[in-house]
C-alpha cells in the first residue's frame, strides 16, 4: 500500500490538519484551538499536530 | 448515517512531520478517530497506534473542546513520554473509528477510560494503546505492507486460536 506523503515544508511551527486521501495540507494555523474549530465537520479533513522545526529532535513516539 | 463498511479497515502509513531520519521520509501506523462526549465531538484526529503503550492518552485541549470535566476524573497517574513526566486524568468518554479515506459519517464507536494530559499537543493529538483499542479491535501493524489493518477483536483468536499459555 503507497502510503500517505505530505509536504509539510512552509508550515514549521503550525499545526496542521490534512486530505486524508492526498496528504495534502488544508489547514494551517499557530493556533490548535483554530485548526480543530476550522477543521470541525469536513469530510476528508483530519488533524494532524504541529510541524517542528528542524532543530527539533525527533522523538520515538509522539512526544 | 453513510453505510458501513464491514472490517478490516485498511489504513496506509502516514509521513510524520519530523524531519527525516538517515534521510528518510518517517512513517508512522495512524489511524484516523474521532472522541464524542455528550453530543459534542472532535473532528477527525489522527491517532497513533502504539503497541507499547497500556491506555489511550490524549491532549488536554480535547478535553477542554469537549466539555470534559477533568476535576471530576476516574483516577490520575503519571507517566513518562519524550523523557519527561506528565499528569494524566483518566475519563470515560466515546471513541470512533473512521476508515482511512477519512468519511466523517462512517465509524465505529465504543467506549474506554482516556487518559487526558496537561499541555501535551504536539506532532498528534492521540495515543492508541493496549486498554481501550488493542483490546476493542485486532490491528496488525506493517512497515513492509505501508499499512495498518483493523479487525474484529475476535480476528485474532480466529487466525491463530486461543492462546492456552
Amino acid at each position: 500500500m503507497e502510503p500517505i506523503r505530505t509536504d509539510f515544508r512552509g508550515y514549521e511551527g503550525q499545526y496542521v490538519a490534512i486530505d486524508a486521501r492526498s496528504g495534502e495540507i488544508v489547514i494551517a494555523d499557530k493556533d490548535p484551538r483554530i485548526v480543530l474549530e476550522k477543521a470541525k465537520g469536513r469530510n476528508h479533513v483530519v488533524v494532524r499536530g504541529r510541524v517542528p522545526h528542524a532543530d527539533e529532535p525527533i522523538y520515538v513516539g509522539l512526544g | 448515517m453513510a453505510e458501513q463498511q464491514p472490517l478490516p479497515w485498511l489504513f496506509p502509513y502516514r509521513e510524520d512531520p519530523q524531519q527525516t531520519r538517515l534521510g528518510q521520509p518517517i512513517l508512522r501506523p495512524f489511524v484516523q478517530v474521532s472522541l464524542v462526549n455528550g453530543d459534542e465531538s472532535t473532528t477527525m484526529l489522527d491517532g497513533l497506534v502504539d503497541t507499547g503503550a497500556d491506555a489511550i492518552l490524549a491532549s488536554d485541549l480535547l478535553a477542554d473542546y469537549l466539555g470534559v470535566d477533568l476535576a471530576d476524573h476516574e483516577g490520575e497517574t503519571q507517566h513518562a513520554i519524550g523523557g519527561r513526566t506528565h499528569l494524566a486524568r483518566y475519563k470515560t468518554i466515546s471513541l470512533r473509528l473512521h476508515p482511512h479515506d477519512g468519511e466523517i459519517h462512517e465509524y465505529r464507536e465504543w467506549q474506554a477510560q482516556v487518559g487526558f494530559i496537561e499541555d501535551w499537543h504536539s506532532y498528534s493529538f492521540v495515543l492508541l494503546g493496549s486498554v481501550g483499542f488493542l483490546d476493542r479491535f485486532t490491528v496488525s501493524a506493517s512497515r513492509f505492507a505501508q499499512a495498518v489493518a483493523v479487525e474484529e477483536r475476535d480476528a485474532f483468536d480466529q487466525r491463530f486460536g486461543v492462546p492456552t499459555a
